[in-house]
């Protein structure tokens, strides 16, 4: 029972990236109704841009806000110049697409940065922490990181409900055509959707490379437990992306502590499969009945 | 022409017309051809394969999925357990051979293409974009996670051409040729050959005995530099490449073949082998391995090119026959295709397992060019290259997986070519192909969605219309 504690304590951390990347697919899915799978690839060019200010300055908040800026810019870049001008009636091709998009930035990362697994510094203690006589299976870090998913999911939140532009990026989500006609200027809120997808996305690379290590190639398997989280949680719903992001990691703590960490994209599959079998609406999403 | 084309079975003997014709040709072309080119047209005779798989299931029923290069590992592993682990073909009892792996991967694609295309039938777009994606990761690793069973990190090691008689035990083999077969192996592995990665194996082309052996290949396959724990599969990527054709143009094929047969065989010999005598249609028995004419790259070519051949004419059926236009139906309008009698899940998984067995098929080919089967044969990357091949040829056209074909094969080589005159950083040249790709793919998808085959055909319908109207 302590180890089956200590596992899920140790997921959290994980956990709570996981639902960063899957809430970036699920803001631009909301946005364009295109599954961006070029997310990860995004989240690490942003993150070697961050390496690389880390390396001149020192600083590890200056990085993560080049990070954001970054992040934010080629969220715009790929919509404006790719993901908009697909036809409508080609339906495989934004999917294909954005592979494209993942296949260049992979590319481009490897021809700037080189193939090799970089190390990222770790910017907090990364030890886990001492309390009631005991080491606990969670530090600093991983603390830090539940605290900025926490306050970016209350932030959308309240950009969502509280604000002109959450008003209008719901508008357009729910009926693009109907938003047009009440004045709001949908592309340009398309577009910042994608921004904000592009930052969350950044964050989260930049939180998980101290973790994982950074290379063209590392975050692909985070691609597969985002997309798993997304689609379990609706792939529609800021909550749901974030709960199952968590519960992802969890379940895959879970399994690599009981078994092998080898085991978890097996399992996430198997759970991606479940759903997408019994609830292909995910456990938060609307059922997509047809209003008239 | 178009009252013969009415008579029944007709449409049968053009298509088979034009795949013999095809098969001469390239094996015409492959007997002048040296080793580096016969390598390179066996690996996309291979590729083209799988593509004509991803026409059908992308283009033609318009599911986009990344499980392809999954489903090549299952093809690899069906035909390297089998023909490891089993003397003769159960029930049957004759003694196995390499045709009768090549039916087992067959089979093993038929089994995971109705699994796969079953689940995947009632997704759309990007949910099937997403299972088979992780189905792509999750394969491989799954290999690692019984390595006693898949050889896990490791791999299988094949010997190829396959043994008459079938294999040994190993550790018989092991007795044999075990020493100087190693010696042999590491020192060309060192000195003549850069990159050590997993599709080193066909690279070290003749042993002395003509046969690639079992310790020949091990020194390669636990040399390969991937982590084997860690944070799971993403991490069994090559971390150079995403597409790793790189790696098997660079090692696989062997870029200094030449050298290499010299160790061996006098250059002569090897280059100007009398290649129309050698049965072109049978796997060589190991009979031939005594004749000093036989050389692996042709025996590979000649494998690759007869199934390429062999499922290409069963997709031209298919493809200019009834179930295309089933396909495309459903594709088009599932709807209006279920009000006319046909079933657009059917049609979806039918798609899904035709395109498994192209794919298990070029995977039982591809295990048999790198006389290897390992999870790192087998990454995302290769699920992307066949994607990529097939947009920019032609999402929907054969001929267009042919020259995507051409394209994932021979683009790195021209950037390599293109890199040694001007002096690129070694960095840049490794990934400008991937680069390419991914800005053609994008490119195409915005300006000319049909790829390159389509271009050509409005096109050229632009050109006869223009002809054709007065003025």
């Amino acid at each position: 029972m302590t180890n089956f504690i200590e596992y899920l304590l140790g997921g959290l951390g994980s956990g709570a990236i996981i639902a960063l990347m899957a809430l970036a697919l699920v803001l631009t899915w909301r946005a364009t109704r295109v599954v961006n799978f070029a997310q990860v690839g995004q989240a690490m060019f942003t993150t070697f841009i961050a390496l690389s200010i880390q390396d001149l300055t020192g600083n590890w908040f200056l990085a993560l806000a080049g990070a954001i800026v970054a992040g934010a810019a080629l969220g715009v870049v790929v919509q404006y110049l790719v993901l908009r001008p697909v036809k409508r009636a080609d339906t495989s091709g934004a999917i294909i697409a954005t592979f494209g998009v993942l296949i260049a930035l992979q590319a481009g990362a490897g021809m700037i940065w080189g193939g090799d697994q970089q190390a990222y510094p770790q910017p907090f203690n990364s030890a886990g922490i001492s309390a009631f006589g005991r080491e606990w299976p969670i530090s600093v870090y991983d603390l830090v990181v539940i605290g900025v998913t926490l306050a970016l999911v209350v932030g959308l939140s309240l950009v969502f409900t509280r604000t002109n532009l959450g008003l209008s990026m719901r508008a357009t989500a729910f009926n693009p055509e109907v938003a047009r006609l009440s004045g709001v200027r949908v592309s340009r809120t398309l577009t910042i959707g994608w921004a904000i997808a592009g930052i969350v996305g950044a964050v989260a690379g930049v939180l998980v490379a101290p973790i994982s290590t950074l290379s063209p190639n590392s975050f692909d398997i985070l691609l597969v437990f985002a997309f798993t989280a997304a689609v379990i949680g609706g792939l529609d719903s800021l909550v749901g992306a974030v709960a199952l992001g968590v519960g992802t990691g969890l379940v895959i703590s879970l399994v690599t502590g009981y078994s092998d960490s080898s085991n978890a994209p097996v399992v996430a599959l198997v759970l991606l499969a479940l759903n997408l079998l019994l609830k292909p609406d995910g456990v938060f999403g609307h059922t997509s009945s047809r209003s008239v | 022409m178009t009252n013969l084309m009415r008579l029944p079975g007709a449409r049968l003997v053009l298509h088979a017309v034009i795949v013999v014709v095809l098969y001469l040709a390239l094996m015409w072309f492959v007997g002048g051809a040296d080793p580096l080119t016969m390598s390179n047209i066996a690996l996309a005779a291979m590729y083209a394969t799988a593509m004509f798989g991803m026409v059908i299931l992308v283009g033609l029923s318009g599911q986009v999925s990344l499980g392809n290069g999954a489903l090549m590992a299952i093809g690899a592993y069906t035909l390297a357990l089998t023909s490891l682990n089993w003397q003769t073909v159960p029930i049957i009892g004759v003694p196995m051979n390499g045709w009768w792996a090549m039916v087992f991967a067959l089979i093993g694609g038929i089994v995971f293409g109705l699994i796969i295309g079953g689940l995947g039938a009632r997704l759309k777009g990007p949910y099937l974009a997403g299972l088979t994606l992780g189905i792509a990761v999750g394969i491989p690793a799954i290999a690692n996670r019984f390595p006693d069973l898949f050889g896990g990190e490791t791999g299988l090691l094949l010997t190829v051409p396959f043994p008459e008689g079938g294999y040994e035990p190993a550790v018989d083999e092991g007795a044999e040729t075990g020493t100087e077969a190693v010696t042999d192996g590491t020192t060309e592995g060192t000195t003549d050959e850069a990159l050590p990665t997993e599709g080193e194996g066909a690279g070290e082309t003749l042993a002395p005995d003509d046969l690639l052996t079992i310790d020949d290949l091990s020194g390669d396959g636990t040399a390969s530099e991937l982590p084997t724990e860690g944070e799971g599969a993403g991490e069994t990527l090559a971390p150079d490449d995403l597409l790793t054709i790189d790696d098997l143009n660079a090692d696989g094929t062997s870029t200094d073949a030449p050298t290499d047969v010299a160790t061996d065989v006098p250059t002569d010999v090897s280059t100007d082998v009398p290649v129309p005598d050698v049965p072109v249609d049978t796997l060589p028995p190991s009979t031939d391995q005594a004749d000093p004419g036989f050389l692996i790259e042709y025996w590979q070519a000649s494998l690759a090119i007869l199934v390429a051949c062999l499922v290409g004419f069963v997709a031209l059926n298919l493809v200019r026959g009834r179930q295309g236009s089933v396909w495309r139906a459903v594709r088009d309008d599932p709807v209006a295709a279920a009000v006319s009698g046909i079933s657009p899940a059917w049609s979806k998984v039918s798609a899904f397992m035709i395109s498994s067995v192209f794919a298990a098929l070029a995977g039982g080919v591809f295990a048999q060019l790198l006389a290897y089967v390992g999870p790192g044969a087998f990454p995302l990357g290769l699920s992307l290259s066949l994607l990529v091949g097939v947009v920019l040829g032609g999402r929907s056209s054969l001929v267009g997986a042919i020259i995507g074909a051409v394209i994932i094969v021979w683009l790195p080589e021209l950037v390599r070519s293109a890199a040694e005159g001007r002096g690129w950083d070694e960095q840049v040249t490794n990934n400008m192909p991937n680069l390419l790709y991914g800005l053609l793919v994008v490119l195409v998808v915005l300006i000319a969605p049909g790829g390159i085959v389509g271009s050509i055909k409005s096109l050229s319908a632009k050109v006869t219309k223009r002809a054709g109207s007065p003025g």
